[in-house]
């Protein structure tokens, strides 16, 4: 068994262990990470980036299907689910083979195994055939999270699937039971609905999407049920078993079959067999408990990602890997403002959101001005023929501080930065207002929502 | 022809409100562009109000011996002709009235200078006084870094952006920070008066008010030390006995040797010479040094500019023709601020020793006791000689006991050995 020494090891190769190995390496630390996978972890193999080639794949389905609103007639085509699959594998795969490329590049080692803490500085990490040694002076762990299930329901991967399941299952079923409607749920119900499985979305709270401002919620569920998505909200699942087609769903007072169900209920980080506990790391309600420059209550091994909590988010992953390999340099990072994290979903049409929700502006009492603007009178949505949604600006009445911002609709996700460096260098509306935002773009109804925070909007 | 608004300017970024203390010209009158038109007093002194529009004084908004906060419409010159109905409705209901007292409680004087928002500003009117004065402040006190929200809240709330600590990148002044500083500026909100012959509320002056609100901001956040030294000024004062038997020329006090002794002393320690901006201390090359004058109500501190190329007989001229007008209430903006360090003198009261509050962001203060005639023990056995204590306040952050010690020493040797001022 051979021991090796380096400045750092990283357990955990998903965006925020890759992102704070070659952070580590740029400051001159030698590093070495440790994934009983493909590196890129859960994000880069499994999640954000081979479901956004699924609905990537979803879109063309459904331009195709309205080709005839741009006078395309198209005699019959064939969209293959199986090959839909195959080919978020290879997005999957080029993604992954990148960061591979970037260890290299940046002089990182790769340990390929299970790693476990056996010391404050030591990984253990089981590989296939040996067994090695990691010493290092700091330790950072980044071993993400997994799929939750309810109680009492199994997750076989078969009739039961999860996001994992999903993504992998080359056949699509003719029915599915999605239960939680947050961002995984109404990402796959997306999906499947294009590629013609009849999807029912079950969720709990008494609406899609609970997490993001009640009017999104609302414009969602409006374009879900005109595509056919069966919404059930505000139902608790009493059971899921066996029968029918495949399953069984028993809601309150209510039966359901589906051939599959597929759970996406959340997801719970991976702390336990990693050797926290015994080295006395302080664990909170499931989420390893870091200080803002991510190191844990044993000093010198830092926790990142999902596993320090929420939001369960690649980007806010990646940001704490900075932190935590800057600290461990010895510089004095500004922590991750967990204030100004970017929420974003993939389903058509597209959510974006950052701050607070109008509901929760409202809470503490302070006055607020909400500025919306639809994307029907923006003149780039009109000609793209993406005209559903809208953006909703929430701000401070007194000082015009951007407090949220909800974004519907084509592209959402790549409007929501211009709020979200807004907010980090503390703009105003007037600030934004100010701002020439050129024509004809989707960003124009950024500014046209600001502008009608203020009263002033040009275009509605 | 363009309205214009006369606005109670800003002539300070610490001023929060002014009052009026007459009215050179009357509604009615007609104003040429450059005309006096009213005094001003502020936290600080007593300032002439130029006319920056051309027309008749039509309407006085504010009338003498009322305060208003700074931004607030005290008057209108307008044409004959021209309609001010809508500006005059769109100023504050008696705008004077409602801040005729002085200011019992900040945020009660503070709120009325509602316009911050641009937006809200008729764009044909102007308001070039504030404005161009403004711009006299901002161009010598340098550019404050600070975010849009942040100037936004300090506006609203009162606090002085130049007194904040900026805890954002490169000492950026972000929300948190204008916050922290309202909330420890803000005092207490004082209970009414009960009128009785036990005691009796003196409501504060203008520059009292001033001190009240600044000093604590420096106290509180700047971590002062201090260390005292004695000076032989034997030498020192026999060489100003000298100097003032000389005919025509500028009589020299004691505090002008000591101003002269720390311009040098400052340039060869420039460490003192410096101010904590955020994550960066800036050293200044050049020693404007503040001169505290005691008044009857108060206490300010005029600046006196490049005290380290100036000769001892022009500090004397200049920092008594400070004194005075400071003591006339006749300062002009520019001597206000931009101080790179202060001396605070109490000579004249038979003072052994004191030490003075540093004064933001300044990093450091040299309090100046009495030129005492104590014994001295020197080779030839007991005698008399002449002492003074010197005290310099530091800010623990820009610098350390040391580097406040060796100044020290360097401005006791330049007063102990007095020609070396003089060259």
């Amino acid at each position: 068994m051979a021991t090796h020494k380096f400045d750092v090891a990283v357990v955990g190769t998903g965006p925020g262990g890759y992102v704070a190995a070659i952070r580590c390496a740029q400051l001159g630390l030698s590093v070495a990470t440790v994934e009983d996978d493909r590196p890129g972890g859960v994000c880069l193999n499994w999640g954000c980036i081979p479901t956004k080639a699924l609905l990537r794949n979803a879109e063309v389905v459904t331009l195709l299907s309205r080709a005839g609103d741009f006078g395309i007639r198209v005699s019959g085509f064939e969209a293959n689910y199986a090959e839909a699959v195959q080919r978020s594998r290879k997005v999957a795969d080029r993604m992954a083979k990148g960061v591979e490329f970037l260890f290299r590049k940046n002089k990182i080692t790769l340990f390929p195994g299970r790693g476990s803490l056996k010391a404050k500085n030591v990984v253990e990490v089981k590989g296939a055939t040996a067994t090695e040694t990691i010493e290092a002076r700091a330790i950072i762990m980044a071993t993400g999270s997994e799929p939750k299930s309810l109680p009492g329901v199994a997750i076989d991967e078969k009739t039961v699937i999860s996001s994992n399941g999903a993504v992998r299952n080359e056949r699509a079923p003719k029915s599915i039971a999605i239960i939680g409607a947050g961002a995984v749920g109404v990402e796959f119900a997306d999906v499947y609905a294009a590629y013609g499985v009849q999807v029912t979305l079950v969720e709990a709270l008494p609406r899609i999407v609970p997490v993001e401002d009640e009017e999104v919620s609302k414009e969602l569920a409006r374009t879900f049920t005109r595509r056919g998505v069966s919404l059930k909200t505000g139902v608790k699942v009493a059971s899921v078993k066996p029968g029918g087609p495949g399953v069984v769903i028993e809601l309150e007072g209510e039966k359901l079959e589906a051939e599959q169900v597929l759970m996406a209920v959340g997801r719970s980080a991976k702390v336990a067999g990693l050797g926290l506990e015994s080295l006395g790391v302080q664990v909170e309600r499931g989420f390893v408990k870091v200080s803002p420059h991510m190191e844990t209550t044993v000093k010198g091994l830092y926790a990142i990602g999902d596993m320090a909590g929420a939001p369960l988010l690649a980007h806010k992953a990646m940001a704490e890997g900075v932190v935590a390999a800057e600290a461990i340099a010895g510089k004095s990072p500004r922590p991750v403002d967990y204030g100004n994290v970017p929420s974003c979903t993939y389903c058509r049409p597209q959510i974006a959101s950052i701050g607070l929700t109008e509901a929760r502006a409202r809470e503490n009492g302070r006055e607020v001005t909400v500025g919306k603007f639809p994307f029907t009178a923006n003149g780039k949505a009109v000609a793209l023929g993406e005209t559903e949604g809208f953006i909703k600006v929430i701000a401070d009445k007194a000082t015009g501080e951007l407090r949220g911002v909800h974004i519907v609709g084509p592209e959402a996700t790549e409007i929501i930065h211009e709020f979200a460096l807004g907010r980090t260098l503390e703009a105003t509306l007037e600030e934004i207002i100010h701002t020439i935002h050129a024509h004809p773009t989707l960003s124009e109804a950024a500014l046209e929502a600001t502008l009608a925070a203020l009263g002033q909007a040009i275009h509605i | 022809m363009a309205v214009t608004k006369v606005v109670m300017p800003k002539l300070s970024e610490a001023m929060e409100s002014g009052k009026v203390i007459k009215w050179l010209k009357k509604e009615g009158d007609r104003i040429q562009g450059g005309d006096i038109v009213a005094e001003v007093e502020t936290d600080k002194a007593d300032v002439e109000m130029e006319a920056f529009g051309a027309g008749v004084l039509r309407k006085i908004l504010v009338p003498a011996g009322e305060t208003a906060p700074i931004g607030t419409l005290i008057g209108v010159i307008a044409e004959p002709g021209d309609d001010i109905a809508a500006l005059l409705a769109s100023a504050p209901a008696g705008a004077g009235a409602a801040s005729a007292v002085a200011p019992a409680s900040r945020s009660a004087t503070v709120t009325p200078s509602a316009p911050p928002a641009s937006v809200m500003r008729p764009a044909a009117v102007t308001s070039a006084p504030a404005a161009a004065v403004a711009g006299v402040v901002q161009g010598q006190g340098g550019r404050v870094k600070a975010s849009p929200l942040a100037k936004k809240i300090a506006a609203q709330t009162g606090v002085d952006l130049r007194l904040v600590q900026g805890s954002g990148p490169g000492g950026r002044i972000i929300r948190r920070d204008v916050e922290a500083a309202g909330s420890s500026a803000a005092p207490a909100a004082m209970p009414a008066a009960v009128a009785g012959a036990e005691f009796e509320d003196i409501p504060l002056s203008p520059i009292r008010a001033a001190i009240a609100r600044r000093m604590p901001l420096s106290k509180a956040p700047v971590p002062h030390f201090y260390v005292t030294s004695e000076v032989a000024m034997d030498r020192g004062w026999e060489l100003r006995e000298q100097l003032n038997a000389l005919e025509g020329q500028p009589k020299i006090s004691v505090n002008d040797l000591v101003i002269r002794a720390c311009a040098l002393a400052l340039m060869t320690h420039p460490g003192v010479n410096a101010s904590l901006q955020g994550d960066a201390i800036r050293v200044f090359h050049r020693a404007h040094i503040g001169i505290a004058v005691a008044l009857e109500d108060g206490l300010i501190t005029p600046v006196l500019r490049d005290c380290h190329a100036k000769p001892l007989a022009r500090i004397a001229v200049e920092s008594r023709d400070l004194a005075e007008r400071a003591r006339n209430r006749k300062l002009r903006v520019q001597e206000l601020s931009g101080a790179t360090f202060s001396i605070s003198n109490l000579g004249m009261f038979d003072v052994t020793e004191f030490s003075a509050i540093i004064n933001p962001p300044e990093g450091a203060i040299l309090a100046v006791g009495s030129v005492r005639r104590v014994p001295v023990v020197d080779d030839t056995g007991l005698g008399v000689g002449r002492r003074m204590a010197l005290t310099i306040s530091c800010d623990h952050r820009v610098m350390d006991g040391a580097m406040g010690a060796r100044f020290l020493q360097d401005v006791k040797r330049l007063l102990e050995e007095p020609l070396r001022l003089l060259v």
